[in-house]
């Protein structure tokens, strides 16, 4: 548990600097608000952490064992076989690949251009460059349900429906805004005397933007790469709106098509859940690190 | 200021979608297959909302059938059912639409043949497939312009379903009145079971409808119900109180979890005895334990005025052609298959087997509970759908709102009743 390591040294420092007063009942109530604070902590994170058991166990049981006990009793039986159905009989496998179809490039795509306008946006002294980036901060602020429609018909218009393509297109659309904002602010932070440096030493734009500014944006660039990729990974809308065809559909898709018209059977869909959470858990994993970074990013000049 | 964002949106929108198809150029026309109605030739694409996995393969049986038959190509895209309603109207009126969609005949289907949406099928319906399907299920596909639009396949029914080893260790007897269906209940309470299941709960508040249903074609007629829904009469009606008056009779009766629970936690509580039975569709066998089945049975929803014929519940499944499809002749020699015995029975081997089919030559699954189900339907005077198959999907949420209330609160049924036919008439008059 990385919380308690901050509160730690903190209670001792206190009780260095009080010694004598504290010295008759300090350590007495010091257990017992170390005690209070485990006690607290294990019963949030247990409370935390009971869904997703929850969504474990079903997945392991029967459909007929959940249909004669309900789905909150214990388990009376276990199977993978809600892992089969889900894979092979619910499309998952087709679906993953999908998911992945559209999340990677759609992350290369986005984060290459929202790179180069925040260069552009923060290097140089672009005219109306404060009002773009409003722009763009109040557009992530709209919210994207009043475009349903409009995408949907626009789409159509152009040709892409129901395929890949338009839902890469909507993604990066969707997304650049927000990540020009957050790369702007990370690449303002950079000293001037760098890209000078550069620039007599002859660089031109294009080497600045290659050789100074994308090494030194790398933190800022993992932690997007993580942050968006979850997010286009975990879409439904806009998947749901652009496609139609089953053998298209993401993941997130797909898990709405393991419920039926009238009876759902929970253990293939928590299966299925189980498939689906798994690419987000191993890139979480793998960006742990810029992850919890990059939530501070533009937080501290 | 306020305007700008949508059509920067926009613009990086359309700029992002031309830019993608520019850089991956040449890999769009590989995906056009799925949708297969890009051009008049490729198979009919039959969209369907069968989403279990049972139902998806049993369509997909049915397909492969088809295609076997080599007089036409055809192809299954199965899109989760709430999707699939939600997004129904947009697969209608677009551009490109599916060919086939599975759907509900009657006033459902004539709301959108009403604006011109489905495909005219009226001569299939001389064609010998369908030479013996009953003037009831003729009219039920039948627009208000006169023209068929819909071809049935399967239906099923609604009944009080309760376990046959609970009912024989109690000593119990199928009831057939309304004064013999109360006694019932009160027999079963002092057993210590709550004796009415519902399962009204979660998001299947529409399962109350069917109560309200059954209470108005036993007190006051199909014909009454029909026209009722739509808007002929008025909810705050005395014949409409009258129902209510019925329910309260039987409230007491209804298990307490009944609008807390969802149908298929009902239906668990009903299998292990926590309830004595339960108003539902067959669809509900779908989520019982294969070894639980045979010891369910059920009676017909008991006689309250004899004077009433007797009318049951029997919604009825099928299919719809889009009128913007680039295949006619495909589509209509795809749904004249559809209409046969023969693929009738394919889908009913491959499903569950609760479902009965339309064609009266083609044989059901033969389980005593479906033979049972099969002679109620067609020993019924009339057959209704359901609420919001014989209204439209934007009434029902106003009858899970009005019946919800009424389960919670009686007494209040007057500002119930006036309620419902306020916002029913937003609907009615739209």
């Amino acid at each position: 548990m990385t919380v308690t390591q901050p509160s730690a040294p903190t209670t001792v420092r206190k009780d260095r600097a009080t010694p004598p007063r504290s010295r008759a009942n300090g350590p007495v109530s010091r257990k017992w608000a170390t005690a209070g604070f485990h006690i607290g902590a294990s019963a949030l994170s247990v409370l935390w952490l009971l869904p997703i058991v929850l969504v474990l166990v079903t997945s392991t049981r029967s459909f007929d064992d959940i249909a004669a006990n309900g789905l909150g009793s214990l388990p009376h039986s276990f199977t993978l076989d809600g892992f089969r159905q889900a894979w092979v009989d619910g499309g998952q496998e087709r679906a993953l690949i999908n998911s992945m179809l559209v999340s990677v490039p759609t992350v290369l795509l986005s984060l290459l251009l929202a790179s180069m306008a925040a260069f552009a946006l923060s290097r140089y002294e672009l005219p109306l460059r404060r009002t773009l980036l409003l722009l763009m901060l109040g557009g992530n602020l709209l919210p994207p349900q009043i475009l349903l429609i409009p995408v949907s018909k626009l789409t159509e218009l152009l040709g892409l429906y129901d395929s890949l393509y338009a839902l890469i297109g909507v993604q990066v659309g969707f997304g650049v805004g927000f990540y020009v904002f957050v790369l702007q602010g990370f690449m303002r932070a950079i000293p001037a005397e760098i890209q000078q440096a550069a620039v007599i030493d002859g660089a031109g734009p294009w080497q600045l933007y290659r050789r100074i500014i994308m090494p030194l944006a790398r933190p800022a660039l993992a932690a997007l790469c993580a942050l968006s990729f979850t997010w286009i990974f975990n879409d439904l809308l806009w998947a749901i709106t652009v496609l139609r065809t089953d053998s298209q559909m993401p993941i997130t898709a797909s898990l709405l098509n393991l419920q039926g018209q009238y009876v759902s059977m929970w253990n293939v869909i928590a299966a299925g859940s189980v498939i689906a959470a798994v690419p987000t858990v191993i890139v979480f994993l793998r960006f742990q690190r810029h992850f919890v970074a990059g939530l501070n990013l533009g937080a501290v000049k | 200021m306020i305007t700008s964002p949508p059509s920067r949106r926009g613009f990086l929108t359309g700029a992002g979608a031309i830019g993608a198809a520019a850089l991956m150029s040449g890999c769009v026309a590989s995906s056009s297959g799925g949708s297969g109605s890009q051009s008049s030739g490729g198979p009919v694409t039959l969209q369907s909302n069968l989403s279990s996995p049972q139902a998806k393969s049993a369509m997909q049986n049915l397909v492969d059938s088809y295609n076997k038959r080599g007089s036409g190509k055809a192809e299954l895209n199965t899109v989760a059912s709430e999707t699939f309603r939600t997004q129904l109207p947009t697969y209608l009126t677009s551009a490109n639409p599916p060919d086939l969609l599975t759907w509900y005949p009657g006033s459902v289907a004539n709301s959108y043949a009403k604006k011109d949406l489905l495909l005219d099928v009226s001569d299939i319906w001389s064609k010998p497939e369908f030479a013996g399907y009953s003037a009831a299920q003729q009219r039920l596909c039948t627009s208000s312009a006169g023209k068929k639009v819909f071809v049935p396949a399967t239906y099923y029914w609604w009944g009080v379903f309760y376990r046959k080893s609970n009912f024989a260790k109690w000593g119990l007897q199928e009831p057939t009145t309304w004064d013999e269906f109360l006694g019932l209940c009160d027999k079963l309470k002092s057993k210590g079971v709550a004796p009415i299941g519902l399962g009204a709960g979660g998001n299947t508040a529409w399962v109350a409808s069917s109560w309200f249903d059954y209470l108005n074609i036993r007190v006051n007629g199909a014909q009454y119900h029909r026209d009722l829904l739509a808007g002929k009469h008025r909810f705050d009606d005395p014949e409409v109180r009258k129902v209510f008056d019925r329910w309260s009779e039987a409230l007491p009766y209804f298990d307490p979890n009944g609008t807390a629970l969802a149908f298929q936690d009902a239906t668990t509580a009903l299998l292990q005895s926590r309830t004595g039975m339960m108003l539902i569709g067959t669809f509900f066998a779908d989520a019982a334990p294969k070894d639980q089945l045979d010891d369910i049975d059920f009676f017909r929803f008991p006689v309250i005025d004899p004077e009433i014929p007797l009318a049951e519940e029997g919604p009825t499944d099928g299919y719809f052609a889009s009128a913007h499809t680039r295949h006619k002749a495909e589509v209509k020699d795809f749904m004249r298959y559809m209409a046969t015995a023969e693929a009738q029975e394919i889908y009913i081997k491959g499903s569950s087997g609760t479902a009965l089919p339309t064609n009266p030559t083609a044989k059901d699954s033969g389980t005593a509970l479906v033979k049972k189900g099969r002679a109620l339907i067609e020993s019924a005077s009339d057959v209704t759908q359901f609420f919001n198959r014989d209204s439209s999907d934007a009434l029902q949420p106003t009858a899970d709102t009005a019946l919800t209330r009424f389960l919670a609160k009686p007494k209040q049924i007057d500002s119930i009743l006036t309620t419902w036919q306020r916002d029913a008439q937003k609907i009615w008059s739209q």
